[in-house]
């Protein structure tokens, strides 16, 4: 029992689960069709079938069970703020499951020459009145009854007066911004506060625009739209509900990262201790102080920026994307890998402090600019 | 009326129209930000030199003023407890002999300066100065930062 | 069962009845068809449908469910005002009082919980819109219109977080609004915010920046409580509201819900 859960304590530390998801991620959802042969070949398309998804849910509820067994896991899970997340975590895998399930059932129905299984039901018209709103009827008693019970059992958290001076530890964001606390830990409030949301929101705005692909509108489907909705499930998946489950659930006192079954010890010391890449190429490579020159003592980390968002979409745009190049025009084209290169900074950020321990890129804290 | 002359007629009419639109949302921006604020006073007597230890970290003025008083051997300085990363109030680790922010786990030596976790710079001091009865008194209005070079500044010290 | 419809009809056929609802108990097509048609509630659906819309298995109902959580917590939220100021003296002591000493304790509950939930169906909504690939023309205006919704929602829920004034609240809010100084060139501890200043004079300083404007002062205080609670209770359900009239209306003008040409 203690074996179990000492590795799981290891295993959903961010530094391992996260890249284990994103290597497995693509398989899962392959956004290209030599992925997508892997996948079949691998089997893993089974997941969005009935037999697939009884079977992820019964280790859900197996592993969550198992949680409960442990009065450290059960105290923050229960905590009346969570319970919201852990309702998030199964329905965000319901529908997801439910989504794709639908989204192959259609897929092989168009292979065989069919048409999806929306389009059959849409030859027939119903009348709203009574078809829909009995529907909605019974939608709306369902969540007041929901409601209605939540409010019962579970007391609104209160919790000690506010007192400015003191800091509740750790003191964490109303649950739906933890995935841009999360984000803090890795970029500066002005990244990740200010402008991860705007461009999340912009992005999310310009995704019309960003998808050329006429087919799939108004049907569950996958295989029409894998890249769309690859891409899509990561930010989804990836770098929204898992960060958000990270922070709520793994992240105690001082921020310090914690496995399910840890005791939050305040004491936990963890070194934290990160260096620049500016001192990483004057002190350890060159050997030499830091420049005085603001610009001189930065400039390897705007070449590296440089070419992360000058050269490499140039680069993308004649290999990878070559046919979405075309497709999208240079305008928009030049949109959408822009913001796919910020998204991916994320991830590319998180690496590069776990394994480098590297705290900014550029580093001008003289004028509040760290990237 | 010919046509040129409806036009630059046309263009002046809106032209005034987006200058009154303008003028009103700067009007409301400008209402957002109060003339007068009803905040606590911004400096505090801190008592005399003597009181404070050397190499010791005083919480004595942390809840009433959010400062830390720090003395060394050869300095006295107030530090800000407003963390620099996103405002949390750290806490003082005394068997760490570190600051560490509850927040994103910012870590600060006892001078202020950041050497763990997300805080992009120092924790900020204030001017702190002795009285002509010997007290001492520090005044928040005033910060210094350490990144700008200010802490040599004599204001931001008392030698002890 | 046929002496109760008897009485139905009875009602039914009074003036009084025929004078609000006008169509009667809806039973042919026809009735049924001026039902959806004269009810100014009901006219926000279309009158017939195509079967795979009505299908819970396509739409999840998470659209329907968001609108109607946020009525829910319009009617909540507006009982919750009878008992609650916004101020520091008063705030955390009325929170405890609606617990304690006011009847139906429930209310804060209901109003906090629904909260979480309705973040949580809009967040669904999208991702079923997104599954089905409805934002594809003709609809993409109304996906912005939606992600709008959706950013409006959160920012409800984030004002009001700071309403019961205890720790939870100042600490999220704190860590929230230090955000807004760190806007570029408008927060004081933004990037650039140092380029703008004349000589000496800084015009982005901790009294005039953008985290300022948001909570009225240079810390959380009885402004922030303030404009939190007016954003939260008046502002931001004014705007939400202009959005979703135009979102449910894009829905019926941009050809229903999306289904398969």
């Amino acid at each position: 029992m203690e074996a179990i859960k000492d590795f799981i304590n290891l295993v959903s530390r961010p530094q391992i689960f996260f890249p284990v998801i994103l290597a497995v991620f693509f398989f899962v959802f392959p956004p290209t069709e030599r992925l997508l042969a892997i996948n079949k070949k691998l089997g893993l398309y089974k997941l969005w079938t009935k037999r697939g998804g009884i079977i992820l849910f019964s280790f859900l509820v197996i592993a969550f069970a198992f949680g409960l067994t442990d009065p450290h896991f059960t105290k923050i899970v229960t905590k009346p703020d969570n319970v919201p997340i852990i309702g998030l975590a199964f329905l965000v895998l319901f529908f997801v499951w439910y989504s794709m399930k639908q989204a192959w059932e259609n897929d092989q129905r168009i292979a065989s020459g069919l048409r999806p299984k929306e389009a059959e039901d849409a030859k027939e018209k119903i009348l709203v009145w009574p078809d829909l709103v009995y529907i909605e009827l019974i939608a709306i008693i369902g969540c007041t009854i929901l409601l209605t019970v939540w409010a019962i059992i579970l007391k609104a958290p209160l919790e000690e007066p506010a007192n400015p001076t003191v800091s509740p530890n750790p003191s964490k964001a109303p649950w739906y911004f933890l995935g841009l606390q999360e984000m803090l830990v890795y970029f500066d409030p002005w990244i990740a506060g200010v402008l991860f949301p705007t461009v999340i929101i912009i992005g999310m705005m310009a995704i019309p625009y960003l998808d050329p692909n006429k087919k799939g509108c108004g049907y569950y489907t996958f295989r029409e739209r894998k890249m769309a909705i690859a891409i899509f499930m990561f930010y989804w998946l990836v770098l929204w509900f898992s960060l958000i489950t990270v922070g709520t659930f793994l992240r105690g006192p001082n921020w310090n990262f914690f496995g399910p079954f840890e005791y939050w010890d305040v004491h936990k010391l963890e070194a934290l201790t990160n260096i620049n890449l500016s001192d990483i190429i004057y002190m350890i490579w060159l050997k030499q102080q830091l420049p005085q020159n603001i610009l001189l003592r930065e400039m390897g980390g705007f070449l590296v920026l440089l070419f992360y968002f000058g050269c490499l979409p140039l680069v993308l745009a004649k290999s990878v994307f070559k046919s979405l190049y075309e497709r999208l025009g240079v305008f928009r084209y030049s949109l959408f890998v822009i913001f796919l290169l910020m998204s991916i900074g994320l991830p590319i950020k998180m690496i590069l402090r776990w394994v480098f321990n590297i705290k900014y890129i550029v580093a001008i804290p003289e004028f509040f600019f760290n990237i | 009326m010919d046509r040129r002359s409806f036009i630059k007629w046309l263009a002046i009419g809106w032209a005034a129209f987006a200058a009154v639109i303008a003028g009103y949302g700067s009007l409301i921006l400008r209402y957002m930000f109060p003339n007068v604020l009803f905040e606590p006073k911004q400096t505090f007597r801190a008592g005399r030199l003597e009181e404070y230890e050397v190499g010791k970290v005083s919480e004595r003025f942390k809840d009433q003023h959010a400062t830390w008083i720090v003395r060394d051997r050869e300095k006295i300085y107030a530090l800000s407890t407003v963390c620099t990363h996103l405002g949390c109030t750290p806490n003082w680790l005394e068997s760490d002999n570190k600051f560490k922010c509850p927040c994103h786990g910012s870590g600060f030596y006892k001078t202020g300066i950041n050497f763990e976790g997300p805080a992009p710079r120092p924790l900020e001091r204030f001017k702190i100065t002795l009285s002509d009865d010997g007290e001492i008194v520090v005044d928040k209005t005033r910060k210094f930062q350490q990144e700008k070079g200010e802490w040599n500044d004599p204001e931001s010290y008392i030698r002890s | 069962m046929d002496e109760q419809n008897g009485f139905l009809r009875k009602i039914s056929q009074t003036q009084l009845a025929k004078a609000i609802f006008r169509t009667g108990i809806p039973r042919n097509r026809r009735q049924r068809m001026m039902i959806m048609l004269n009810s100014v509630f009901l006219h926000l659906h279309p009158v017939r449908l195509p079967k795979h819309a009505v299908k819970v298995k396509y739409t999840w109902c998470m659209g329907g469910l968001s609108f109607f959580i946020f009525l829910v917590l319009t009617v909540t939220g507006i009982l919750l005002m009878f008992y609650y100021r916004p101020t520091v003296e008063y705030a955390y002591g009325d929170i405890m009082d609606l617990k304690e000493q006011v009847p139906l304790g429930i209310m804060r509950e209901i109003h906090r919980w629904g909260a979480h939930l309705m973040v949580i169906t809009v967040w669904l909504h999208m991702f079923r819109v997104f599954m089905t690939g409805s934002y594809k023309p003709p609809r993409e205006f109304n996906w912005a219109v939606g992600v709008v919704l959706l950013v409006l929602t959160m920012l409800m829920s984030f004002t009001g977080y700071l309403l019961p004034w205890d720790q939870l609240a100042i600490w999220a809010i704190t860590v929230g609004s230090n955000m807004a100084g760190a806007t570029p060139f408008a927060g004081t501890a933004g990037p650039g915010s140092s380029l703008l200043a004349l000589g000496d004079v800084n015009f982005i300083t901790a009294s005039s920046d953008a985290r300022f404007a948001m909570i009225g002062g240079r810390f959380i205080g009885e402004a922030a409580l303030l404009r939190f609670y007016v954003l939260h209770c008046i502002g931001l359900p004014f705007i939400i509201m202009i959005f979703m009239i135009v979102h449910f209306w894009r829905v019926r003008k941009d050809g229903g819900i999306s289904g398969p040409i």
